[in-house]
């Protein structure tokens, strides 16, 4: 097989731009992941920098630089850019494809995820949240992760595409071999099995349209009022899968755990529950703060960029945690100011691939910490956490994450 | 004071919305940035300008009350 978009060996990276750095390794005694990102700035590596790990990539940790690898797709392309290189891979609509190709489903995809729909949602999302709390308050302990932060998502993710509620289990399985499993056999059959069962949701709501996502997708028509080929209905449907999964969940588990451990800040939240505003406001900032994504790019042909030399096929590393505590940007970065007015964070990109289902994400997690904190009393971290729960990554997380509250006694005792 | 959209810039975060949902508002075909009344209430001015900062793709900016630039 003819490989096509094989970085090339690095030797047109000056020496002093060298750094070894495994985005995907977190070194033993590292409670937070996103802490191996902050480790470089504060060591003072340059700024636009190689590592030879994962197959070689650039790392950017400029917010002006991200910003520009974002809106710059003539360079810095969406097309063909995972680390470690693998090929062929999957081509996500519309996520891996460059503008203007990638309007098409863009533009398909943009009125489901406006304001105005996501409000449509909000009795649905407020209603899960609740059952899945109320499922287990009483009990005084939960691992936030299993019961609560990929629940979530994915039953948000039945919920959007009209699939009944005893997929749950089934897609959680698929979801966490996805995203956690590292042997390559596994996950190449784990990609399959995702797109038979997308392949046979299509096939479904073809035949019975339903008022969902998925329906919209399957009887969209282009511009010459045909179908749309079934490969990208597939790979649709796979990028919202794969998107608005743990992502979600794993912003969820970082801000659960700063909130377990600083009780002032969850009276901020509880304080705020009938002031939606100021509510939205704070978890804006926590969404500043917990940016778990760190997305690729690939140069598109050989260039200089800041008086560097590109090579075509470099990937490129944009770690938006970094670009948001950019002290060119942020007022007090470090701090973590929970009515902070002007906060132009990167978590969910900017450009044409900006996160097309931010607003919905935000929601969720708004929805979930008001029901949580609705009905649960002050929480802090349990003694006991799980030995090497952290992982490192695109996506940056935790898979275990145990947190504990004081139960009434008179429920207690019932 | 008036409010202006650069819809090529515009992608639809719809922070401004979150902000002043007076003024902003998101279409639904594109999901990008209507501006609901040009013409800023002096009430709003603050709100406004808060949103005008918040944009992340710097697609919005404020200028003086009268007609629009260019226009003559």
């Amino acid at each position: 097989m003819t490989l096509l978009f094989q970085p090339s060996p690095p030797d047109h990276v000056p020496p002093e731009r060298m750094v070894d750095f495994d985005m995907f390794h977190i070194p033993e005694g590292v409670s937070d992941p996103a802490e191996i990102w902050h480790d470089l700035v504060r060591r003072g590596v340059p700024d636009i920098f190689y590592t030879p790990h994962n197959g070689g990539h650039w790392v950017f940790l400029r917010y002006e630089d991200i910003v520009e690898a974002y809106r710059d797709h003539s360079v810095f392309s969406t097309y063909q850019t995972p680390v470690p290189p693998i090929e062929p891979f999957p081509v996500v609509q519309p996520q891996g494809v460059d503008p203007p190709a990638h309007n098409v489903f863009r533009r398909l995809l943009a009125p489901m995820f406006t304001p105005t729909a996501v409000r449509g949602m909000m009795g649905e999302l407020e209603r899960r949240a609740a059952v899945l709390i109320d499922g287990f308050a009483e009990r005084g302990a939960c691992d936030f992760i299993t019961d609560f932060a990929e629940r979530y998502p994915t039953g948000t993710f039945l919920y959007l595409f009209g699939l009944p509620e005893e997929r749950l289990d089934a897609f959680l399985a698929l979801a966490n071999t996805f995203f956690r499993s590292t042997d390559p056999a596994a996950r190449a059959q784990n990609i399959g099995e995702i797109y038979a069962v997308l392949d046979q949701l299509f096939r479904e709501k073809k035949r019975n349209p339903g008022n969902d996502i998925a329906t919209q997708i399957v009887m969209a028509r282009d511009e010459n009022g045909a179908q749309h080929p079934w490969e990208d209905i597939l790979n649709c449907g796979f990028l919202l899968f794969v998107a608005g999964l743990d992502t979600v969940t794993n912003t969820m588990a970082y801000i659960w755990r700063y909130l377990a451990t600083t009780p002032a800040a969850q009276k901020h939240f509880r304080d705020r529950l009938d002031d939606p505003d100021g509510f939205l406001r704070g978890i804006e900032e926590l969404m500043r703060i917990n940016a778990v994504s760190n997305l690729f790019r690939r140069v598109t042909h050989d260039c200089e960029y800041r008086g560097v030399q590109f090579r075509r096929n470099d990937r490129v590393v944009l770690p938006n945690t970094v670009a948001n505590r950019d002290p060119r940007v942020f007022k007090a970065p470090q701090v973590i100011d929970l009515d902070r007015e002007v906060n132009v964070h990167l978590t969910f990109g900017v450009g044409p691939h900006r996160c097309i289902g931010s607003v919905l994400a935000k929601r969720e997690v708004m929805v979930s910490l008001q029901q949580w904190l609705r009905r649960i009393p002050e929480f802090k971290l349990a003694d006991e956490q799980p030995a090497g729960s952290v992982f490192g990554g695109s996506v940056m997380g935790f898979t275990a994450l145990r947190l504990q509250w004081e139960v009434a006694a008179k429920r207690a005792a019932a | 004071m008036r409010v202006i959209a650069n819809h090529a810039l515009c992608q639809g975060h719809a922070r401004c919305e979150d902000l002043c949902p007076e003024v902003f508002a998101t279409d639904a075909v594109e999901g990008k940035v209507v501006i609901v009344q040009e013409e800023v209430p002096a009430a709003l001015e603050d709100k406004v300008r808060l949103a005008v900062r918040n944009c992340p793709e710097g697609a919005l900016r404020v200028a003086k009350s009268g007609p629009a630039e260019g226009a003559a």
